[in-house]
């Protein structure tokens, strides 16, 4: 028997409905889980038949939806439901065991709702450095289409000094934006004010000449 | 019929280390209704993930749990590695399998003695933990650990254990199944274990199928589902898999189901140091997993399948890391067993059940 794991998704109201027919269909439960977006939340609902691990996704539930409990069907369900409900904060409807919010004793309210500073920090950072990558990839296609119309056109340009190196100045500012994400305020200020004069006596050199 | 009461069981209780609290419901002397807590000693790992890359994440998820380290290790591993398409050399799954399935003999060793000290059988309790400090020993000699192993990477293992270790190890497992079915044939002919345990905690097979129970107390209710059996890894170049199974349902049967699979154990660790082949133990792994990718994986832990997810955000941090526990999907299986039975015999369904709140709290 081989192992298969898949993704798929479905809508809200469906949930309760899905789990009915796949209970009557052999499927064994294997778990509900959640993650914490920006402004929703996803649940993933696991089952499996014959090797067959089928994750139902249920994206952006809003924060104040109420979920349908599907533990009348699958009592087991009744943990996970539970614990989402104390972790993240989503209400389930019809839990067969409800613990009310009181199954983890937690010293936060929803505390898997928090967005840590570093989680952030990381994120942006990613962002910057798909923002970089996707610029030098355009630039990269835009530099060779004009190579094919016009060679001369683009040598005339003004030639800053990053762009000596294949670099804009909008493109260096990002890389060095995301270099900074994740370094401590002081010394990021310190290196971004560097940078700036650096810059400012490239420019300065560029018009002496 | 008498009058309802509850008692209280733990979350200090001296047959069971856990903080597991459980309200029994009693008529006379008979459970006619139970209801689980646990949230005594949560510890949200799985939040850490925010703060600790997905590399050094590894040494987090093997802390779970003492008994089930190297596990947990391996099931976060292989879903990081499927999460970015990593393909782990043969020698390094070899060597996973291995550690693992020492790791599930430990594990069960452990377990059958506290059993046994429970029944008072305190003479039992020592043989098998005398034994189970010879897999130790193994762990110590080829990791340098003896509970966190920390052998496992992203990518496969970080440290080779030599032919002549290896030689080691199949010796030692000759010595220790010699010995230990010595001690099984006497605990499994006990008069008075079978007087404990025979018929009592009955779980039907159609009640372990719809409460989705896993691992040896499902076995034991002849539930034919174990992990090991889709041959992912190195369990794909086993010979033969057969799950351990049993019929009865009861505590006598999840004893005997765990006592049998410790042998397997033995047979499979064996099979795969005559079969592992030479080569890199580790894929060097670069990058972070992309925005939006995410992975589920299952794995067999002693105490049955555990479930991993996990899901990018385009850093070397991930989004989301989450670990369903054995024992997590086994508490409902538990109330069922505990319906109906004397209550003197709930701690030994309690125990041949045997839950893991520290995995499951996380």
């Amino acid at each position: 028997m081989d192992f298969k794991s898949e993704f798929t998704n479905i809508d809200v109201i469906a949930i309760h409905d899905d789990a009915k027919r796949r209970h009557e269909q052999g499927w064994r439960y294997v778990q509900i889980l959640a993650v914490n977006k920006d402004d929703a939340i996803d649940l993933i609902y696991s089952y499996m038949l014959d090797g067959e691990l089928d994750n139902v996704i249920i994206s952006d539930v809003a924060r104040d939806a109420v979920i349908p409990s599907i533990s009348d069907i699958f009592l087991e369900a009744f943990v996970c439901e539970n614990e989402i409900h104390d972790l993240f904060g989503v209400a389930f409807e019809g839990i067969a065991i409800d613990f009310l919010g009181n199954f983890y004793k937690v010293a936060e309210r929803y505390p898997m709702t928090v967005i840590t500073p570093e989680q952030l920090a990381a994120k942006e950072k990613a962002r910057k450095i798909a923002a970089a990558k996707a610029a030098k990839e355009a630039k990269a296609k835009g530099a060779s289409d004009k190579s094919q119309n016009d060679a001369n056109d683009g040598a005339k340009a003004e030639t800053r000094s990053s762009e000596k190196q294949g670099k804009t100045i909008e493109e260096e500012e990002a890389e060095l934006e995301a270099k900074l994400a994740n370094m401590d305020p002081e010394k990021a200020a310190k290196v971004r004010a560097a940078f700036l004069a650096k810059k400012k006596k490239a420019a300065e050199a560029k018009e002496g000449e | 019929m008498g009058k309802s009461t509850i008692i209280p069981f733990g979350p200090q209780h001296p047959v069971l280390p856990e903080p597991l609290h459980l309200d029994l419901v009693v008529e006379d002397e008979t459970v006619i209704d139970c209801i689980p807590q646990i949230g005594f000693v949560h510890r949200g790992l799985e939040k850490l993930v925010e703060t600790r890359d997905y590399n050094q994440f590894i040494y987090v998820a093997e802390r779970i749990c003492g008994i089930c380290a190297m596990g947990h290790s391996l099931g976060y591993a292989e879903t990081v590695e499927s999460l970015m398409g990593v393909e782990v050399p043969k020698r390094g799954e070899y060597l996973r399998v291995i550690w693992h399935e020492l790791s599930r003999i430990h594990s069960h060793l452990l377990w059958l003695g506290l059993a046994a000290d429970a029944f008072g059988f305190e003479s039992m309790f020592m043989h098998c933990w005398r034994l189970r400090e010879r897999i130790l020993d193994i762990f110590e000699k080829t990791t340098g650990g003896r509970v966190i192993l920390s052998v496992v990477a992203v990518g496969g293992v970080v440290r080779d254990i030599d032919s002549a270790v290896l030689l080691e190890i199949e010796n030692v497992l000759d010595g220790i199944k010699g010995d230990y079915e010595k001690i099984v044939k006497t605990l499994l002919s006990d008069t008075s274990i079978k007087n404990r345990t025979v018929g009592v905690g009955h779980i039907s097979n159609e009640d372990a199928i719809s409460l989705s129970m896993v691992g040896p107390f499902a076995r034991a209710s002849n539930v034919n589902y174990d992990v090991r059996m889709f041959g992912k890894g190195a369990y794909g170049d086993l010979s033969d898999f057969e799950p351990i199974l049993d019929a009865q349902g009861d505590c006598y049967a999840r004893i005997k189901v765990r006592c049998l699979e410790v042998i397997q154990s033995i047979d499979i660790i064996k099979e795969l140091i005559s079969k592992i082949p030479q080569g890199d133990i580790i894929t060097k792994v670069k990058g972070s997993p992309a925005d939006g990718a995410q992975a589920a994986n299952v794995l067999e832990q002693p105490r049955g399948e555990c479930y991993y997810y996990a899901r990018g955000n385009g850093s070397k941090y991930l989004e989301r890391m989450r670990m369903r526990t054995p024992t997590s999907q086994n508490l409902a299986g538990m109330t069922v067993a505990l319906k109906g039975c004397d209550l003197a015999d709930v701690n030994m369904i309690i125990l041949t059940i045997d839950p893991c709140i520290s995995c499951t709290e996380r």
